[in-house]
Parts: structure tokens; sequence; C-alpha cells
């Protein structure tokens, strides 16, 4: 049986923390800025996104810090979770490159 | 009280609706995510934040225990839409109350049907009612991995299905056809629900191996 695709907000989340350890709010940022402002998560999905990717072993607690009296907890990729990016990055561009391929097939060839 | 504690107080009340667990793990993050993404001077939850809280609420407390198989997860799926179709047949039936009883006078004309018919109604309703609380119960004590919920979903399917012969020995088809449709759908994702949950893989979760593949482990020396 194939693996089955990750959702967007997933995929955008673990992107953010593909360039290092972020907090929630980073999160949320991160993902509006490399989704070019199509995607914005709110509280509610990016916390249940990342109790589920906790639970998967995707990602873990880098480490807390206390900011203005409030709690800010630091999430990093694990090796599993890098590796679960890595594929779906790899699956993502295949089939990009399969579409331009019918679209332009000019182009294509700069794209591979 | 300042605006950003009385936004704060808001928050804490819809963070409120999260499972126990979750709330001791996120709920001061949460908050804190909450209040940097706030407006200047906002009191009060925005409706999306507030529709986004309670759908991430609800899915803390149907979040899959470790190792759920995907005949489950997709069971828990059938389940939520069974709670939706419950509520349809609660509305069908509510709506179509006139329907049903203009049909049925004109085949059984007489006070005493019309009497019947109106206890008929109202035993609907109840069920109805009783059937969304049944279908949400089930669903959160199936998701948490409650071998003895299964039982008892398979007890309900069949309390459904019973039901379901009743109303159409007493003519529903003719006389009350929507609610009857209705009644099919939940009926169907019941049996799917069922025939998901009694799989092999689905027995495996709900009945660790150690006691559902040697149920006699410990009385013959741990064979």
């Amino acid at each position: 049986m194939t693996a089955r695709a990750m959702q967007e907000a997933t995929y955008l989340i673990l992107t953010a923390l593909a360039s290092g350890s972020q907090h929630g709010y980073g999160i949320i940022a991160d993902v509006s800025e490399v989704s070019g402002g199509r995607v914005q998560l709110r509280a509610g999905t990016l916390y249940t996104a990342l109790d589920r990717l906790r639970a998967d072993g995707l990602i873990a607690v880098d480490r807390e810090e206390i900011v203005d009296n409030r709690m800010r907890r630091y999430y990093r990729l694990t090796s599993e979770g890098e590796q679960r990016l890595a594929d779906e990055a790899a699956r993502l561009h295949a089939n990009a490159i399969a579409a331009m391929l019918r679209l332009k097939p000019d182009l294509a060839g700069g794209l591979a | 009280m300042t605006e950003q504690a009385k936004l704060e107080r808001r928050y804490r009340r819809l963070l409120a609706c999260y499972p126990r667990a979750f709330r001791r793990e996120n709920e001061e993050e949460i908050l804190a995510v909450l209040l940097a993404c706030a407006q200047q001077g906002q009191q009060r939850p925005g409706l999306a934040a507030s529709a986004d809280l309670i759908k991430g609420a609800m899915r803390a407390w149907l979040r899959p225990a470790l190792g759920q198989p995907r005949n489950v997860r997709m069971a828990i799926r059938l389940m939520c839409a069974g709670v939706a179709a419950q509520l349809a047949v609660l509305i069908t039936a509510v709506a179509t109350a006139g329907s049903v009883r203009s049909a049925v006078a004109r085949g059984y004309p007489g006070l005493a049907t019309q009497h019947a018919v109106n206890g008929n109604l109202v035993i609907d309703y109840v069920a109805a009612s009783i059937g969304i609380v049944i279908w949400l119960a089930l669903t959160w004590a199936l998701a948490r991995g409650r071998a003895g919920a299964r039982v008892a979903m398979a007890a309900f399917f069949g309390s459904l299905t019973l039901s379901m012969l009743i109303a159409v020995g007493q003519g529903s088809a003719v006389y009350a056809p929507a609610d009857l449709s209705a009644a099919a759908v939940v009926w169907l994702i019941a049996l799917s629900a069922c025939m998901l949950l009694f799989t092999r893989t689905s027995s495996r979760f709900y009945y660790p191996q150690s006691r559902a593949v040697t149920p006699w482990h410990g009385t013959f020396g741990g064979m």
C-alpha cells in the first residue's frame, strides 16, 4: 500500500521547522511567508497539528523559554520528520514536473 | 480589567472545551499565540478563531489513540457522519410531522388514529435525540480504544435494525418516506462502521495481542 499524501498544513509546518527550531507564533508567520500569504494557520489548527506530529514522532520539543511571563515552546524536526518531509517534497516535485511536461514540454526540460 | 485580560479570560473559556490532558500540555502556549495574533484593543475572540478552537477541541477529543489502525480511523470518521445523520433524522422527523399526520389521516380517519400518530411522533423525537447522544458517546469511546464501546456499537446497530423493521412494519414507507430514508442512511452508516470495527486489525487494536491472540496466556505456563 502506498503512503498517504501529507496534508498541506502539515507539510508547511514541517517546512517551517526545516531551517531550525521555531515557536508557535514563529511557525504561523513562517507558514504564511512560505505560502505567499495563502495559508494563514490559526492557533487551534496549529496546536492540533503539533500535538499529532509530536505523537507521530515527526517533531519534538527543542526548548522552552519564558518571554513576558508567558511560556514559549520551541519545536524542531526529528530525523524521522526530516525524512518524511524530504519524501513528500520529492513526491510533490515529481508531480509538478509531470504536470509541466504535459503542459509545456519545452519548459519542463529546464525544471527537471 | 484591561482589554487583554478580558480577551485572555474569554479565550480561556474556549480552551476549556479541550481535554484536560491537552490543556495541561498546551493551554498557556496556545494562549500566548492567540494573544500575540490579537488586534490592538481586541476584547473578544473573533468568530473564525473561536470556530477554529472549537474544531480543534473536537479533534483533540477524537484524537486517534496510539497505534490506531486505518480501519478504526475510518470507522471513527463514519461515526462522526453518523452523528450528523442522526441529527438529520431528528430534523426530518420535526419537518415532516405535518405531512405524516395528514397522510395517516387520509388512510385511517378518526381521532384515535391522530392520537396514536402524535404519540409515535413524540417517541421518534425522543429516540432521535437519545440516538445523537449515543452516537457521540460511542464515537468518543471508540476513538479512545475502549473495547466495551465496540460491543455497545454492535448492540446499538442491532437496536437501529430493530427500529427500522418496526418502522417498515408500521407502514413508514407509505406515510413517512422521508423519515424512513433518513433512518436508512443512519442504519447504513452504522452497518459500515460495525464492519470496519470488527475486522481483524481493529480487533487487535481493541484487544492487545497478549489478550486477543493468546487468551490462555498464563493459564498454561505462558504458552
